[in-house]
């Protein structure tokens, strides 16, 4: 039993990994294909930043990931706090249930009703269309990173600001944000991710002028295999796995801390 | 019937010992307590005995069967858990009938022992309920239940009364005693209340740091604790260092007092305890040693007065009648309620003295 | 003070929640010629779009069932290691990895001269047409549903208290039952979870229908794909739209957890 749980373990992980290392291996492969490995080039490394048109995909990704989650953690911590301070409990449960139906409804929904949206309020299908979809699906999500922080938050907390003489934007700057820094840091980088992990509503709302880097990558791989892809691929997990890395040993390494005390 | 016997048993977690050197015979149908702090390794034994983990080294034995190595799920062994463990999603009846129902009984026998150990334990009205509905000690009752109904020789019960409230706790007790005896069969009872022990058990077993302390019947431990630490566990007790210049006579504060131990090397040093309920008060300059009475607590059934001796020594003493606070008083006990301890002997050598000084005497 | 946080929020909720659905449903009343109709919905209910209803429920649910089915004892596997955590976010971290990036790299594992292929021939097998066929669909699907379904099981399995599995087992209970009467029982609402998080996006899942399966698979999301983006026929985009709408409220009703988070309400 122990010893087969360690083999269905091992081998998921393999498949887990293997389309990504996949793509890696072949990125450097100088016969242009994902089978037969030729012999080892960095070729298709320079081109991916010798063209200029990918160069500019990839700063549009980012540039929408980064503003579309910057606007969606301010507007879901405005949001979250709302909620919370929402004196009647109905209103708030019907507020959460819009709040959720975003996050259940699957991407080609959103999509297709974000382009008859923007058709219909004469907004031109390109960058500002795709910032604004990234906006509007990342917000929930950041809500409802915050809210349970904001729940798990001591009461009397607020109430000893009041007492101290706190003006209400005083407990929020000095009392309530700090309280719930944690959640919105996961909320921004929740809606980093979400930004950065989006095809389908992207697909539906970039048009024609502008373009991220996944619908990019669609267009390309329905023209077959390119290994320009396999080199951006590989380029953006090493970036991934050194952040998440860097990111999981930090976090651990204080939790390590804190159990040492006890 | 089973007699468990543990010998020579080590446990080792993580390079950490938890259990070192554990030998003990469990008799079969006795009711046991293994008492101790948390951490000294209590719980580890339990869990050895019911076959959630294997020793790291010696072994165990029900009767003549090496047990080393099976799983709990084969053992004629049953446990009532500290949380109860009782399942969420079934209720209070397939609860109890869950054992059952994994050996294949048939139904009729399930219906009959379930309403059986329902009665045990005075729930018969319960049977449809719902787990999260019951309350704390009702839990507890189901969880009794639902062990004895597989009927095992042995039932196993990690701290069972600690969820309680004090006087649930009190009416369990009792109750535990008599199912105890209704059925006996070995329970095998880990706590870390002295009270509990005392009252509930046969033999209680003292342990610290993964070791046995001293074993024997609640009145044996009571009355003649081997060190400090046992005497310090099971009830409170006053405990100055002093010599024993001869058989029958302990210094202490450089006077001689007849006591009724003996045994050790000429002018040991040993420990001399006095049990708070075995000090009387007397006017100053009538008992044997003089104090400064310093708070006087009402506790209910008795006082709890808290007295200092001239050098400066604490002492505890339970009395039915209140000293004046800040006034000198002195101290009387008799000879047999003076309890020496040598620092350091073990149970074994505790008993060889023992011995030795009561062949002595006769 | 209090109202003017919540402006943004009330305001992002009108324009892109309530506006939004609204407008889907108002245009499924609409044929291609701007005509008022109900002949969208008489459309949905022909035999060619029942049919492509039920393959596509049937993808989705091959999809959801053989990833529940390697979830499952995935995560009494980690539940059981000691880095358990750590082991977790190894099996999570490729989620973090663009979803079209690795469908991408499985056209080159599926593809006629691809590394299936390659090991089939080493194999002495005939060599197979695993691109562009339903057997590549539902295996990328399962691949990338995994680490969804995964989360919400071993959260509930994780958080089975180790003393109800001790309990089992002194009763007698051999691993399979405390598995079976214990573990699965009270891990159910993990499965229900799971189970709505892989079931609605495996019913309109349309990157990879396109990339792997080719012509052979039609999902209610490709039809909406195709009604929008290709057949400009928003009005029957809609009108699917609004079924997908519909069946995924079911399914939430069917899966309904009794969470007792505070926030997540249910539709």
């Amino acid at each position: 039993m122990k010893l087969t749980g360690r083999l269905f373990l091992i081998i998921m992980l393999i498949v887990l990994y293997l389309p990504i290392f996949y793509l890696a291996y072949y990125s450097f492969n100088s016969a242009g294909t994902m089978n037969e490995f030729e012999s080892f080039t960095f070729d298709y490394y320079l081109s991916v930043f010798q063209d200029s048109r990918l160069m500019v995909i990839l700063m549009n990704t980012i540039s929408v990931a980064l503003i579309s989650s910057v606007v969606a953690t301010i507007v879901g911590i405005c949001g979250a706090l709302s909620l919370y301070f929402l004196k009647s409990s109905k209103i708030r449960a019907s507020l959460l249930n819009i709040n959720n139906i975003m996050i259940v409804s699957p991407d080609v929904i959103i999509g297709a009703s974000f382009l008859i949206l923007f058709t219909f309020l004469g907004i031109s299908l390109g960058s500002v269309s795709v910032i604004l979809a990234h906006i509007a699906f990342s917000i929930p999500i950041v809500v409802l990173m915050i809210l349970p922080k904001l729940y798990e938050m001591n009461t009397s907390l607020l109430d000893a600001a009041r007492d101290l003489g706190a003006t209400p934007s005083l407990i929020l700057s000095r009392v309530v944000l700090p309280q719930i820094k944690p959640g919105i840091l996961a909320g921004f980088f929740m809606a980093l991710t979400y930004s950065l992990d989006d095809f389908a509503v992207s697909f539906f709302v970039t048009g024609s002028g502008f373009s991220v880097l996944s619908v990019e990558i669609y267009a390309m791989a329905r023209q077959g295999i390119s290994l320009e892809i396999n080199a951006i691929s590989t380029m953006i997990f090493l970036i991934v796995l050194t952040i998440v890395l860097i990111y999981y040993f930090l976090s651990t390494r204080k939790t390590v801390k804190r159990g040492d005390l006890s | 019937m089973t007699t468990v016997h543990l010998t020579d048993v080590h446990m080792q977690y993580d390079g950490n010992r938890v259990l070192d050197k554990f030998t003990y015979t469990f008799e079969a149908g006795k009711f046991y307590t293994i008492l101790g702090p948390s951490g000294c390794g209590k719980t580890t034994v339990l869990k050895l005995i019911g076959g959630f983990i294997h020793p790291t080294d010696g072994e165990i034995y029900f009767n003549d069967k090496k047990m080393n190595g099976i799983d709990a799920n084969v053992r004629k062994v049953n446990t009532v858990f500290q949380d109860y463990a009782l399942f969420p999603h079934l209720n209070v009846y397939e609860n109890i009938a869950f054992g059952l129902r994994i050996k294949k009984v048939n139904k009729q026998t399930i219906e009959q022992k379930v309403s059986r150990a329902l009665k045990l334990v005075n729930l018969e009205d319960f049977k449809a309920r719902d787990i999260q509905a019951l309350s704390g000690g009702q839990r507890q009752r189901v969880a009794i239940a639902r062990a004895i109904v597989n009927e095992p020789s042995i039932l196993l019960l990690d701290e069972p009364l600690s969820a309680l409230d004090q006087n649930l706790r009190i009416d369990m007790q009792y109750e535990l005693k008599e199912i105890q005896s209704e059925l006996g069969i070995t329970f095998i009872f880990v706590t870390h209340d002295q009270e509990e022990a005392l009252a509930l058990s046969d033999e209680i077993i003292v342990m610290d740091k993964g070791k046995i302390v001293q074993t024997g019947t609640p009145k044996d431990i009571y009355d003649e604790p081997l060190n400090r630490y046992v005497a310090d566990f099971i009830g409170e007790s006053n405990i100055v260092k002093g010599t024993m210049p001869e058989d029958g006579v302990v210094k202490i504060y450089g006077k001689a007092y007849e006591c009724v131990d003996g045994g050790f090397k000429p002018n040991a040093k040993v420990d001399v305890m006095l049990r708070p309920e075995d000090i009387v008060i007397k006017p100053h300059n009538h008992g044997k040693i003089n104090v400064d009475v310093d708070t006087v607590l009402f506790r209910g059934v008795h006082y709890e007065i808290s007295v200092y001796d001239n050098d400066g020594y604490e002492w505890i003493i339970h009395s039915t009648v209140a000293p004046t606070e800040g006034q000198p008083y002195s101290l009387d006990f008799k000879p047999e309620d003076i309890h020496i301890m040598l620092p350091g002997e073990d149970e074994e050598s505790f008993d060889k003295r023992i011995e030795q000084y009561e062949e002595q005497l006769s | 003070m209090r109202r003017l946080l919540f402006i943004p929020y009330i305001v992002w909720m009108g324009i892109f929640v309530i506006i939004p659905i609204g407008l889907l449903v108002g245009f499924s009343f609409f044929d291609i010629e701007d005509n008022l109709t109900f002949s969208n919905y008489r459309e949905f209910f022909s035999w060619s779009y029942l049919q492509m209803s039920i393959s596509s429920f049937w993808y989705a649910f091959l999809i959801t069932a053989f990833t529940l089915l390697v979830c499952y004892p995935l995560a009494l596997i980690i539940k059981q290691l000691k880095l358990k955590m750590f082991w977790l976010f190894i099996i999570i971290l490729p989620t973090w990895i663009n979803i079209l990036l690795k469908t991408y790299a499985f056209i080159g594992i599926f593809s006629r001269e691809g590394l299936v292929n390659n090991l089939a021939a080493q194999l002495g097998l005939p060599e197979l047409q695993l691109l562009f066929s339903d057997v590549a669909f539902v295996i990328v699907g399962v691949y990338i549903f995994i680490p969804f379904m995964l989360l919400p099981l071993f959260n509930s399995i994780n958080s089975i208290d180790q003393s109800m599995i001790s309990a089992a087992q002194d009763l007698g209970a051999t691993r399979m039952q405390v598995i079976r009467k214990v573990i699965f029982p009270l891990s159910i609402e993990g499965v229900k979870a799971g189970v709505q998080v892989v079931f609605i996006p495996a019913l309109s899942l349309f990157m990879i229908t396109r990339l792997i399966a080719g012509n052979k698979v039609v999902t209610l999301g490709t039809a909406i794909e195709q009604q929008f983006l290709t057949a400009e026929n928003w009005g029957m985009g809609s009108t699917i739209g609004v079924f997908l709408i519909l069946f995924m409220m079911i399914i939430m009703l069917f899966t309904r957890t009794k969470s007792k988070t505070i926030g997540v309400g249910r539709l």
